[in-house]
């Protein structure tokens, strides 16, 4: 999970490591993940969000898409 | 309270605190018990996927958005410097904390350094980009990878 300065730099680091260009994702979206995941862990009831909560948060940033579901087989079994 | 949600709080207390992994000596002291029952919640915390330990199943590796080892992403909070696990984690850290501060890491491909002030609604408006190259369904079978 890294920072890239733009889709271009993103391309060019996918070919050169042979790896899938995935769904990109903004800076402001990056932020509402984080305090999605994050913002309660300090908290003792905190607890990692679950599958159903996962795909709610992605789909609320329109991140949608085998990609983003948790539980998808698509890329083999988890 | 049972004694993993005990040792969880403290460790996160630690790392909010110090910036730095706990020893499991130090949380025994915060919870007061010993370092046997501390690395056997540590066990169980693994695997409910709240901490990723070392091969030496004592020292802590993340727990999620803290580092326990130094990466190229670091969040700036109240004068503490705190290892992210990765980029998420580096917005992870000031939103855990509530507080504002400052994300250092960079590009991956150009290296290109990357400095964002965070404040307490997020960064301002910016064109840098997020990429993830693991699948969501993927992202525990290496979470070091991912």
């Amino acid at each position: 999970m890294l920072f890239f300065r733009s889709e271009e730099r993103v391309r060019e680091w996918c070919e050169a490591l042979g790896v899938p260009l995935r769904p990109l994702v903004r800076i402001d979206q990056l932020w509402a993940l984080a305090v999605a995941w994050y913002a309660t862990r300090l908290q003792p009831t905190s607890r990692r969000p679950q599958p159903d909560e996962m795909r709610r948060i992605f789909a609320s940033l329109g991140l949608e898409g085998d990609f983003w579901d948790p539980q998808s087989d698509r890329f083999g079994s988890a | 309270m049972d004694r993993d949600l005990d040792v969880k709080i403290a460790v996160y207390a630690h790392f909010a605190e110090e910036a730095r992994r706990p020893a499991p000596g130090e949380i025994a002291r915060r919870v007061g018990c010993g370092v046997p029952e501390v690395l056997a919640s540590y066990a169980r915390l693994r695997a409910q996927r709240v901490l990723l330990l070392e091969e030496d199943g004592e020292s802590i590796r993340m727990a999620p958005p803290f580092s326990g080892v130094p990466t190229q992403h670091v969040s700036v909070v109240g004068g503490r410097r705190y290892f992210a696990n990765c980029a998420w984690d580096s917005f992870g850290i000031p939103a855990a904390l509530g507080k504002e501060g400052t994300v250092e890491s960079r590009c991956e491909q150009s290296r290109e350094p990357l400095r964002l002030a965070i404040g307490r609604d997020g960064p301002p408006p910016s064109d840098w980009l997020f990429h993830c190259a693991v699948p969501a369904a993927h992202w525990w079978d290496d979470l070091v990878l991912t």
